[in-house]
């Protein structure tokens, strides 16, 4: 069986943020507490701050110590996957592999949360509200979560892929036509990082806040009441 | 002639992105109004905004993604 090249991409991403993590790792293992946090540390202060207050926001104070954790998981490894295409890799998130693979960790998380918060009667009949019939529309909701999560990740970060691709493909044979450049992309060099900032970074930015925010509202829409 | 048909089948599933453009700038005006009534909100509004836009513009990817395996699957197939 062959190994797909996506495969040896999720690989370099991983390994990315392994070194990201071990770096910022013996940074904080150095930083005193008592003393004012500066440079790396004062970054993941702030962000780990942003992201307990607006899982807080949407859920409950009990859930948020729980679920900030994975949000912020996912959402490190959503942004760098977008933004491979920056340093000479596909974006692995262009797979629909990978992308149906993070959409179902939170649709099984929502379950979850979905059932400990009403208790195992109570979650039996959440399927069956509101009343026995709607069992059928209530599965197609759920499949359809699964599907549009999974589908809108995708879709925004394979068609700016495509869109990179063919533009470069255009900017190519422009500039061929120009004498003495012997097949040199000249125009590409100078119009692709405004499309790059674009595409991958402007887009990755905001499909990884979509999917973030979306996972946690679909969260806390399954808790019982927001006091 | 089966790839002019599979053309236009691949340009009318995009077109999809037609409404969603015009209706994703309602999206906008509306939080801009929303704003400029209440600016102290304004958090609240672009948060709210963007999640708006985000799912009204899930519709217009679909038709991309049909139009892109319009493109790809049933076009290596000719």
């Amino acid at each position: 069986m062959e190994i797909q090249s996506t495969v040896y991409y999720i690989w370099a991403v991983t390994g990315m943020i392994a070194l990201l993590l071990l770096f910022v790792n013996s940074r904080l293992r150095k930083f005193d507490p008592l003393s004012q946090p500066k440079g790396v540390v004062l970054v993941c202060l702030m962000a780990a701050q942003a992201i307990e207050n607006i899982v807080r926001d949407k859920t409950n104070e009990n859930l948020a110590r729980k679920l900030s954790p994975y949000i912020a998981t996912v959402g490190l490894y959503i942004f760098v996957s977008n933004i491979a295409g920056l340093f000479a890799l596909e974006s692995p998130t262009a797979n629909y592999s990978v992308t149906f693979t993070l959409a179902a960790i939170t649709c099984i998380l929502i379950e979850v949360c979905s059932a400990k918060a009403r208790g195992t009667g109570g979650y039996i009949k959440s399927w069956f509200e509101p009343f026995a019939p709607f069992v059928l529309i209530n599965v197609i909701s759920k499949v359809s979560t699964l599907a549009s999560l999974s589908l809108r990740l995708f879709g925004n970060i394979i068609s700016g892929g495509i869109l990179m691709k063919v533009i470069y493909a255009m900017l190519a044979a422009v500039s061929s036509a120009i004498p003495l450049l012997h097949n040199f992309n000249l125009i590409g060099v100078i119009v692709a990082p405004v499309l790059h900032f674009y595409f991958d970074l402007f887009s990755g930015a905001m499909q990884t806040y979509i999917f973030v925010i979306l996972s946690i509202s679909f969260i806390g829409k399954e808790l019982p009441s927001n006091e | 002639m089966e790839v002019a048909l599979l053309a236009f089948a691949a340009t009318l599933s995009v077109m999809t992105g037609m409404v969603t453009g015009i209706f994703e700038g309602k999206v906008a005006i509306a939080a801009v109004e929303a704003i400029g009534k209440n600016p102290d909100a304004a958090g609240k509004i672009q948060s709210m905004a963007i999640i708006g836009a985000a799912i009204s513009e899930t519709c217009a990817i679909y038709g991309l993604l049909i139009s892109f395996l319009i493109i790809f699957v049933l076009g290596n197939k000719l």
